[in-house]
């Protein structure tokens, strides 16, 4: 099950700032053969013992990992808080849609693959399945705002 | 249109070897997104060399560190504005600003297009090809 919650809530279980917390926390923390992978399949990059980083664009330190790569370690690292996806693009959002046991903020919808068996739980409250489930939830959610406005 | 101006800058250009960016603006405003990892930050970090040059001295970057961003970008006039970060730091305030104040031009690295008067010349991504990094139409 992935938690959405769909409005942003001022709260310290939460992460808004991904850079900021990855370089204050996350970054800090050992990481696993896992996260290694994943720094290599998003960002292209190879990590090295001393957590120095070598891309494409030339060497530097994991604080250069991309937002959405951080986004992701964040998630991974932190599965109790809240993390805000909105800095993701398509390609780590597929990643974090394939996830269980998460809890995301995201204020609109970013079109990814998700797969069938996905579970959504929108705001602690309604359940859906699939990418299907996932498009009808936020349609309506587009009527609804359009309705108040917002 | 009335109140619109040139832009500040059609192009920026600039080495960081191993690549070359040509960067090339359509509208006032330009949205960079796309998937994640593609450079943009890389592009931010670099700009901050670059704007220290004559040429570029108009460019004004912003990104999470920026003490009281609204404050701070709603002071700028004439200036090429780069903003990072920007789906977590732009208010209906600042989206706002962007769209009426039509001295500056904005470079914004965002998804959300939500209140902001942008046009089909505005979306863009990131692309590498032969070693010349430049912005191309998003789809």
């Amino acid at each position: 099950m992935i938690d959405i919650y769909t409005v942003k809530k001022n709260d310290p279980d939460w992460i808004i700032k991904n850079d900021l917390f990855f370089n204050l926390n996350t970054g800090n923390e050992e990481l696993s053969e896992r996260d290694t992978e994943i720094i290599k399949e998003i960002d292209d990059a190879e990590l090295k013992d001393d957590k120095r980083i070598q891309t494409k664009y030339g060497l530097g330190t994991i604080r250069n990992l991309s937002s959405g790569c951080k986004t992701l370690l964040n998630i991974i690292k932190h599965p109790e808080k809240v993390v805000c996806v909105e800095e993701c693009g398509p390609n780590v959002l597929k990643y974090i849609f394939s996830m269980d046991n998460i809890k995301i903020y995201m204020s609109r919808p970013t079109l990814t693959d998700i797969s069938e068996d996905t579970q959504f739980r929108f705001n602690d409250n309604e359940i859906v399945t699939g990418s299907a489930g996932y498009n009808e939830w936020w349609s309506r959610e587009y009527e609804r705002r359009e309705k108040l406005d917002i | 249109m009335k109140g619109e101006k040139n832009l500040i800058y059609n192009n920026i250009h600039f080495k960081a070897d191993p690549y070359s960016y040509d960067l090339s603006f359509e509208d006032r405003i330009t949205l960079v997104g796309g998937d994640s990892a593609t450079g943009k930050t890389v592009l931010y970090e670099l700009l901050e060399d670059v704007k220290q040059t004559n040429e570029y001295n108009a460019i004004k970057l912003f990104n999470y560190k920026t003490d009281d961003i609204c404050d701070a970008v709603t002071k700028c006039r004439n200036n090429f504005i780069v903003i990072d970060n920007a789906d977590i730091l732009i208010d209906d305030e600042i989206r706002r600003f962007i769209n009426f104040e039509f001295s500056n031009q904005y470079m914004l690295f965002l998804r959300n297009c939500d209140g902001l008067n942008v046009s089909d010349k505005s979306f863009k991504v990131l692309k590498l090809e032969n070693n010349i990094i430049s912005l191309k139409e998003e789809i």
